[in-house]
């Protein structure tokens, strides 16, 4: 009996199927062809265990949690459970695709991937532009065909961030190119021959070539930066260092093969006939705009830019130097060669560049690829399903690569759905079950879903208490003046060097943890600032000063240059200080936002990235799942979880605690739903009341009962 | 599915170890080891612990360990005569000077970047940046060869950051210490919550998670279970004391001086007390491009009490002989003084100071030209001075570890010990 109770309490997928009522009948519904796909590769693997689906509501946590990166609310349960059975799944899915939240959880999905850095040259628009194509679910080849080719600058051709990333360095960036665009691992052929494998050093070099004419530029006037294509070829062969007494350039050559289909195949004849479509559309949309030109463009942008800078008319001057740029071509040039390059990667006939894709997606909903490690796709690591990746990617590329109509064909499937296999399972059946899918994986939140799912658990969005509740006396150190003095020809303001940040050159809000002269900032390690999208990606009011350059004589760019330094060095005040300590009062009544839209990745003592969110410095750098001592204190004593356990006066829970409506039953069971999504048993709700009973008050009862869920395996971990 | 080959570069691994057996071992390699292994044996590897302070910035050596009396590169600073015979440093290490006859610096270190983030990123690694690779600092490196001792993290930072532990893994990054003295919230119970109630959560979470656990008998939960049992065993350590410097007499506390950095120095001595491995305490501010007078005049007043109350304390306890002490920084500065009255980059020669863990006192390693310009004698490649500090803990530099990659990386970017600097 102990037993069934401690599965209906966490392992719901099989103990709901014996007690309540809501049944998901799995022999009511045909498997998907994905799960007959899945079946199929099955076929003569031994040890298997065949887990059933899991019951509604384990189901509405892990889609929600998948889709929009935090547990569902108390009022989304019940609009769920409202549907008829037969159609929740189905509703809540098309539900979740639309929320606003599907793009800021798979905004990360593609941060990781594509790693983005906020704080790396045009990181913040790349990480902006991504999350509009997520929201506008961008085919994903353009995507890709955009970040492999584009140039210029990033507050105008955001896409360019994914060079810039690797300042535009042709070896990494071939790197970068195959293993994320491919799943191949050619980076290794950089230094040497693979002896086992397929590429040799002159293929990388050859398909390196295809950026070996992009140049990353800094202008020394705005000092902003941006890419452009140079003529030299500066990727040469023989590699330097073999220290050759000649280089020459090298041919740019693409070192994958497509396939040649006889026929087309129907997956591509689909792609095809969709984007006929598209097209013809378009095509009717361009012709009732004929007629656009460029004054009334930049005309029609005076709503967001300021026109007036200084004593230049912006504008005037972005209009004449549109027309150059656009006529001669000469900032901004174009990649032909890796125009080429993208035409190549994205082509449908590049099986790698679909399926590593698939591959990808399939393992952050699945937490395993079929191709393990996912960015290593070769001979000698075939996938564990071939015919379910091939479904899945012929799919992917016939809905014009659509990344929700992918998500869609996963969540809707039997495979997605399977319950967890009990402890008493062999190890051996488990691994085999979990490897084959036919059994789920414990699979632990990702850090910026864990962090989300305790605000919204804990009410920490909207304000919870009224003004006044939570007035505490704080006590901080801080730094005061004790003498000045004026200080002349000081270049500006002193920077924070790069030392403080250690080597990692982590962004501001590190600068500001780590700076020993702002006592009292030490330990500000769960919160941060967000990113307006909408804003890193509006063109920025200083942005023709580029464009203006060509037209400028030197002279009057070095005039321009010293004017603009003289005025930093205006005579500034030093100051001299002491420390000291300052007690002062605060209503420290807790608000938190998501954390999707903060600055990423977060500074490396951050909760995200104490709980895995990588640095993404580099290739390979992906997320850990690992449990580790520094996450368990962040949890068990960090702000965060105290804030969302206590009982907030105007939070739901409050008036089932207090006053005239009290119901300790309906509190615990509100708990239940608002926690683990799912109601508790008798035993759960007994033990529950004990819990708060042995507290000082009610309320304190509640609060500790809601910190132990939250610190509690079955939070984390999806059902 | 265990197949070791699930990593890249497979084969090359194989090829390259085989290539490593008979070629590179037996030239670096070995002879690195036998140099190690002849300090272990000769008890030259007397090192335990490692005090890093890191001087981010890049910090002027003429106006600090290599001052220049009486040449046009001298600067606003004098030199001081110091108990070590014949040897000067800038008089704004007046207390300093009297610890000298323990310390020895190292005046001919041959940078070879002068860009921030690049030189702070070779400093610290003993690698170059590369766009492929990240590599571990310093202080995870020891921590990863050298056992944990007492409950506290082997590895911890004080004000600031300290390098990624990269391919060697979340157990050999840094504990962040944001303010030395400041309560960390992290290891004690959120305010307002009593011990008695904080340990009655405690029990119903251990209840509820080993129930939960049970159930579903995953790996990762017996392993979140051992995280949450070693957060708790820290909570509870006695070893946590280490952390409150206000225990320290008020006279301690104003001999260290009134700073963040007195304070990192002074809590960096307890936790090398309570075992810690490597402490490092971060400093910025030294990228003087203007007015170096008077931010080093600043530097001095707040660094000179806290190192020569380190460096006398650990001598006094003893714990000099097992420690080292060492402050670095990721480029000097130039030996010219600019028309803004400051200094600018400059790693073609510059210095570090160092002392304790098995090193010489009172000695001087290689110099710089009279100006100090260039390296005279003995120039010091980086990777040297992280070959220097491994030796010293009986580590052999040259070992390699695996990346996830599977690609094999030595300890340090071929480094050999500088063998003089031991006593």
């Amino acid at each position: 009996m102990t037993q069934l109770r401690i599965r209906q309490a966490f392992l719901t997928s099989l103990a709901v199927l014996l007690t309540v009522g809501l049944v998901w009948a799995e022999s009511a519904r045909a498997a998907t062809p994905l799960d007959r796909a899945i079946a199929a590769d099955n076929q003569g693997k031994s040890n298997l265990t065949v887990v059933p689906v899991i019951d509604d509501l384990a189901y509405l946590r892990r889609v929600t949690v998948d889709l929009i990166g935090r547990i569902p609310t108390d009022k989304e349960i019940q609009q769920y459970l409202r549907w008829s059975p037969s159609e929740r799944r189905g509703k809540v899915v098309d539900k979740l695709m639309d929320d606003a939240r599907f793009a800021d959880r798979w905004t990360v999905f593609f941060a990781d991937m594509l790693r983005i850095r906020t704080r790396a040259t045009g990181g913040q628009q790349l990480l902006a532009y991504v999350h509009k194509a997520v929201r506008d679910d961008k085919p994903y080849d353009e995507l890709a065909h955009e970040l492999i080719s584009a140039n210029g600058k990033s507050s105008v051709t955001p896409a360019v961030g994914f060079v810039l990333g690797d300042n535009a360095e042709p070896m990494a960036l071939a790197g970068a190119t195959a293993q994320t665009f491919m799943g191949i691992r050619i980076a290794c052929a950089e230094c040497h021959d693979h002896p086992f494998d397929e590429w040799t050093q002159k293929q990388f070099y050859g398909f390196a070539a295809y950026f070996g004419k992009t140049r990353r530029v800094q202008s020394r006037f705005s000092r902003s930066i941006y890419t452009t294509e140079g003529k030299e070829m500066t990727v040469l062969w023989p590699p330097e260092r073999q220290k050759p007494e000649s280089r020459s350039p090298v041919e740019p050559k693409f070192p994958f093969e497509l396939i040649s289909y006889k026929q087309t195949p129907s997956h591509i004849a689909r792609l095809e006939a969709k984007r006929r479509a598209i097209a013809a559309r378009e095509a009717g949309k361009v012709s009732a705009e004929a007629g656009v030109d460029i004054d009334d463009l930049v005309d029609s942008a005076n709503a967001t830019v300021d026109r007036k800078r200084g004593d230049f008319d912006v504008a005037a001057e972005a209009k004449r130097d549109l027309r150059k740029i656009n006529t001669q071509a000469d900032l901004y040039t174009e990649s032909q060669l890796r125009q080429r390059l993208a035409e190549l990667v994205t082509d449908p006939r590049n099986r790698y560049f679909s399926q590593s894709f698939v591959n990808r997606v399939w393992n952050e909903m699945m937490g395993r690829g079929f191709v393990n490690p996912i960015d290593d796709f070769s001979n000698e690591n075939p996938p564990s399903h071939p015919k379910a990746l091939a479904h899945l990617a012929d799919e992917f590329i016939a809905s014009g690569y659509s990344l929700k109509s992918l998500v869609k064909l996963i969540v809707t499937s039997d495979t997605y759905s399977r319950g967890h296999l009990s402890a008493d399972v062999s190890n051996k059946v488990r691994m085999a079950s979990e490897n084959a899918f036919t059994a789920t994986p414990i699979r632990r939140m990702i850090s910026e879903v864990l962090y989300d799912s305790v605000v919204v658990a804990g009410h920490l969005e909207e304000l919870k208490w009224n003004k006044g509740e939570n007035v505490r006396t704080f006590r901080e150190r801080i730094r005061v003046i004790i003498g000045e003095e004026k200080v002349e020809n000081e270049p500006e303001a002193p920077k924070l060097p790069a030392s403080v940040t250690g080597a990692t050159g982590d962004n501001a809000m590190a600068n500001k943890m780590a700076n020993g002269q702002k006592p009292g900032k030490g330990y500000d390690l769960e919160k941060s600032v967000e990113i307006d999208f909408d804003k890193a990606l509006m063109a920025k009011d200083d942005e023709p000063q580029i464009q203006m350059m060509a037209v400028k004589s030197k002279e009057q760019i070095e005039a321009e240059r010293m004017a603009a330094e003289a005025a930093m060095r205006r005579q500034r005040t030093r100051y001299q200080y002491t420390y000291k300590w300052r007690e002062y009062q605060r209503d420290d009544n807790p608000q938190y936002g998501t954390s999707m839209r903060m600055a990423t990745p977060a500074p490396r003592p951050h909760f995200l990235r104490v709980f895995g969110q990588p640095g993404r410095e580099e290739l390979g750098d992906f997320r850990e799942h690992a449990p580790s001592m520094r996450q368990a204190l962040m949890m068990l004593n960090g702000k965060l979880t105290h804030e969302a356990s206590r009982v907030g006066t105007l939070e739901p829970m409050h008036r089932l605690m207090v006053g005239p409506k009290a119901n300790l039953d309906a509190a615990i069971k509100l708990a239940y739903r608002e926690i683990y999504t799912r109601e508790p048993n008798a035993a759960e709700v007994a033990e529950a009341k004990a819990i708060i009973k042995d507290a000082d008050s009610d309320l304190e009862g509640m609060a500790d009962l809601r910190w132990v869920m939250l610190n509690s395996h079955e939070f984390r971990y999806l059902p | 599915m265990s197949k070791k080959n699930q990593n890249g570069c497979r084969g090359y691994r194989m090829t390259r170890r085989a290539m490593i057996g008979t070629t590179s071992a037996s030239i670096l390699g070995m002879h690195v080891g036998n140099l190690v292994a002849r300090a272990n044996e000769t008890g030259q590897a007397k090192a335990e612990h490692v005090i890093l302070f890191w001087c981010g910035g890049g910090m002027s050596h003429i106006d600090t360990w290599d001052p220049k009396p009486g040449r046009p590169t001298q600067g606003p600073f004098d030199a001081i005569k110091t108990s070590a015979d014949g040897v000067q440093i800038s008089s704004l290490f007046p207390e300093l000077a009297k610890q000298m006859h323990h310390a020895t610096l190292i005046r001919s270190i041959a940078g070879t970047n002068g860009d921030h983030g690049r030189a702070t990123y070779n400093l610290q690694t003993s690698y170059a940046p590369s766009g492929n690779l990240r590599h571990p600092g310093l202080g995870s490196v020891v921590v990863h060869e050298k056992p944990r001792t007492g409950d506290l993290p082997a590895y911890i930072s004080i004000s600031g950051q300290a390098p990624r532990a990269a391919y060697l893994g979340q157990k050999c990054e840094a504990y962040y210490v944001g303010a030395p003295g400041e309560r960390d919230p992290y290891l004690a119970f959120p305010e307002g919550i009593t011990k008695v109630r904080g340990n009655k959560r405690l029990e119903i979470l251990k209840k509820m998670n080993s129930r939960q656990a049970n159930a579903i008998g995953a790996k990762d939960l017996k392993a979140n279970d051992q995280a949450v049992k070693d957060a708790v065993g820290l909570m509870r350590s006695p070893a946590l004391k280490a952390f409150e410097i206000d225990k320290e007499s008020p006279e301690t506390l104003g001999r260290y001086g009134d700073s963040d950095f007195g304070r990192g120095a002074l809590l960096a001595r307890r936790l090398v007390e309570t075992g810690v491995r490597f402490v490092q305490v971060n400093r910025g501010g030294f990228d003087n491009h203007g007015n170096i007078e008077t931010a080093m005049t600043n530097h001095g007043a707040i660094m000179d009490p806290a190192l020569a109350s380190l460096v006398a304390d650990l001598n006094t306890s003893g714990l000099l002989k097992k420690t080292m002490v060492i402050v670095l920084s990721e480029f000097g500065r130039t030996p010219r003084v600019n028309n803004n009255d400051g200094r600018d980059h400059w790693a073609r020669v510059f210095s570090s100071f160092m002392a304790g863990g098995g090193l010489k006192g009172g000695f001087v390693y290689g110099s710089s030209d009279e100006d100090g310009a260039s390296p005279k004698d003995n120039p010091v490649r980086v990777p040297n001075i992280h070959a220097t500090v491994l030796a010293a803990m009986g580590i052999n530099p040259n070992k390699e570890v695996m990346t996830p990659l599977e690609r094999p990386m030595k300890l340090v970017d071929d480094g050999e010990p500088i063998s003089a600097l031991f006593a």
